[in-house]
């Protein structure tokens, strides 16, 4: 979750935005998310589109944004792979590739 | 170089004590190889000293480089004294800015290394359509040495690689197999020099037309086994040295069974045990496979780290030439690699891109049922990426490897040194100490085992700092039972404990990546905190467990 905090001279909005989100306008439920997503994430709904449940889930690997035709996924990208390593030399230097083998 | 670039005022000097002089020679050596009046075009052309000497010696030379700096350069280098016919432009090996068929002569040095192994045979088909009839290309480049030089070469290329690491810079690549693309592309070699043993040559080569004089050949990496002893070795050192290391094959078109054109065209990284597991996969059914080249590394890692992409895609298509072995119009991709590639944006980024994209199944072994059936849409188990019990085994074995290799092996040559001489003072003391070292290696295994069988009881978080104090936690009792069973005295498990809990603690975090299912976000963002965490709890482990060797 991403918390994007608002101020202003009188009042404080948090909105928490989730890691990813389809766009229910745009989807048109040609179901290519829910082929390439590793983990099961897009999910039909009743309307023959999809939607994201569970959005903690995702690991920003970014392939159903990359390839969905409509661009209708909200997603930040993350580079990386998500092990130890890949943070750690991200850590101290954020254009490097990825560590592994 | 690409660090020398950065600064093209100081390039020359920079680079003449780099090869010790050695470059200077191998321009004279190309000098004295080119006539007068050629046409002649230099790539890479740098601060376009040779590319000045050679329009001094009367020819008409168009030089370009990438580099726009090394192009301003050049031009504040650019001949006076006399009438010349050169100019300098910004230029790459996939845009040359001149006709086909029009040079005599192409010229490059130093800039072969700075290729991908594709990049080179795409730089070699685009110099022979530029090259006129019996048009040459002098090469001059870093190349591996043969014999017992090939030794000497691997151990200063390793140093200076460790140095590159060392300063975050990136390292040239191999000039590995280069020769071997000269002939199948259409060049042959007519004169060559070498320079320190071969480890820096200069190649004249000859453009050679096999009948059709219109088009280059394509290169294709010879045939390599995937079944057998030597192959199942290739498997276990893939896994015994998975995480560090990068193992690379040729990329290029492969062939399972005997496919022809309608044969379906398969892509996957040129990681070696991603090649021989979908080899092993496809089970002998006719089929193309194209390993992209993903720098040795696997399909998943691979993509979400710029290394399978649409750049290479597109750069394996053109320099392999697979729309010339096909009818096909789809090409099936890894689904794994879809963090990578943007099937949406590649008719754009390569508008004669002859392939339709297809992701394919989640895992190699489900491709031949994939092949025959060609589901719209495919079965759960077909897409889901599930952290099995097989695939914790090996990352069990990979991880527990990795960490005893790269991270316990010289602390452990320290101590066993130390304890060495400490046995000199006083021998029947220390020397019964030598197998503490084994224990601890013991702890490090029995640990990665615990993290391996119970790693689904740590999905209640996704935190890994809070995985981590759970098996830090479950550790410190394992380790102490162990301790308990081999010592029997509770002081020393009490000494220990700080150590049992940061080997638990430290591998979760670094076993975790195995699981694909971790997000680079999450764990970017607790890896400051878990850094704190980590040295306070490994100096103080260390600090306790040594002088637990020493008291108990």
């Amino acid at each position: 979750m991403k918390k994007i905090t608002l101020k202003t001279t009188s009042i404080n909005i948090n909105i928490v935005l989730p890691k990813i989100s389809i766009d229910q306008d745009l989807c048109t439920g040609c179901g290519i998310c829910f082929e390439i997503c590793p983990f099961g994430i897009p999910q039909p709904t009743n309307n023959g589109k999809f939607e994201v449940l569970e959005p903690e889930r995702c690991t920003e690997c970014s392939a159903c944004k990359r390839n969905c035709p409509a661009m209708a996924i909200l997603l930040q990208e993350r580079q990386g792979c998500g092990c130890l390593y890949d943070a750690r030399s991200r850590a101290k230097n954020p254009q490097s590739d990825s560590c592994c083998g | 170089m690409r660090k020398l670039e950065e600064e093209p005022d100081t390039y020359e000097e920079k680079f003449t004590a780099l090869t010790k002089g050695v470059n200077i020679k191998v321009k004279d050596w190309i000098l004295n190889q080119i006539g007068t009046s050629h046409s002649v075009l230099e790539v890479g052309c740098g601060t376009g000293v040779l590319a000045a000497n050679i329009a001094l010696k009367g020819n008409e030379v168009i030089a370009i480089d990438k580099n726009f700096q090394m192009i301003n350069t050049a031009m504040k280098n650019y001949p006076t004294d006399k009438e010349v016919k050169l100019t300098y432009q910004i230029g790459t090996i996939t845009e040359i800015p001149t006709e086909e068929s029009y040079i005599d002569v192409i010229v490059s040095t130093f800039m072969i290394s700075e290729l991908r192994p594709f990049e080179q045979q795409i730089f070699l088909r685009n110099a022979w359509k530029k090259l006129s009839q019996n048009g040459k290309l002098i090469i001059g480049a870093e190349f591996v040495p043969s014999g017992f030089w090939k030794i000497v070469f691997n151990l200063k290329r390793w140093w200076y690689k460790k140095k590159l690491r060392r300063l975050r810079l990136p390292s040239t690549s191999r000039v590995k197999w280069f020769i071997n693309y000269l002939e199948p592309i259409g060049f042959k070699i007519v004169a060559e020099e070498n320079w320190k043993h071969g480890s820096i040559r200069a190649l004249e080569l000859q453009k050679t037309t096999n009948g059709d004089d219109s088009e280059p050949g394509y290169y294709r990496p010879p045939a390599r086994k995937f079944k057998g002893f030597r192959s199942q070795m290739q498997i276990y050192k893939c896994i015994f040295t998975g995480q560090a290391d990068h193992i690379p094959i040729e990329p290029g078109i492969y062939q399972s069974g005997h496919p022809d054109e309608k044969s379906p065209v398969i892509a996957t990284a040129n990681y070696l045990y991603t090649f021989i597991r979908v080899m092993r996969a496809l089970k002998g059914i006719d089929s193309w496979v194209l390993c992209v080249d993903s720098d040795g590394i696997n399909v998943w890692c691979a993509a979400r780290g710029n290394n399978f992409g649409n750049k290479q895609l597109i750069e394996a298509v053109e320099a392999s030439g697979i729309e010339n072995v096909t009818t096909r119009k789809t090409l099936i991709l890894p689904q794994l690699s879809a963090g990578g590639v943007a099937a949406p944006l590649i008719s754009s980024e390569s508008p004669s891109f002859p392939f339709n994209l297809l992701f394919g199944p989640v895992w190699a072994k489900y491709l031949p049922q994939f092949l025959k059936d060609r589901p719209a849409k495919k079965p759960d188990k077909w897409k889901l990426a599930k952290f099995t019990s097989s695939h914790r085994l090996r990352a069990f074995i990979t991880h527990t490897t990795f960490l005893l290799r790269k991270i316990f092996f010289l602390p452990s040559i320290v101590l066993l040194l130390l304890l060495v001489g400490l046995s000199f003072i006083h021998p029947p003391f220390w020397i019964s100490k030598f197998w503490r070292i084994g224990e601890i290696w013991l702890w490090i295994i029995v640990t990665n085992a615990l993290i391996t069988v119970l790693f689904p009881l740590s999905e209640f978080t996704r935190k890994f700092i809070i995985k981590g104090i759970f098996f830090g936690i479950l550790n410190v009792f394992l380790l102490g039972g162990l301790t308990w069973v081999l010592h029997s005295n509770f002081f020393l498990i009490l000494w220990n404990v700080i150590f049992y809990f940061w080997v638990a603690f430290f591998s979760t975090m670094s076993l975790s990546g195995y699981s694909m299912a971790t997000s680079p976000g999450e764990i970017q963002k607790e890896y400051p905190t878990f850094r704190k965490i980590h040295i306070l709890l490994l100096i103080i482990g260390v600090a306790l467990t040594i002088s637990g060797i020493v008291l108990f």
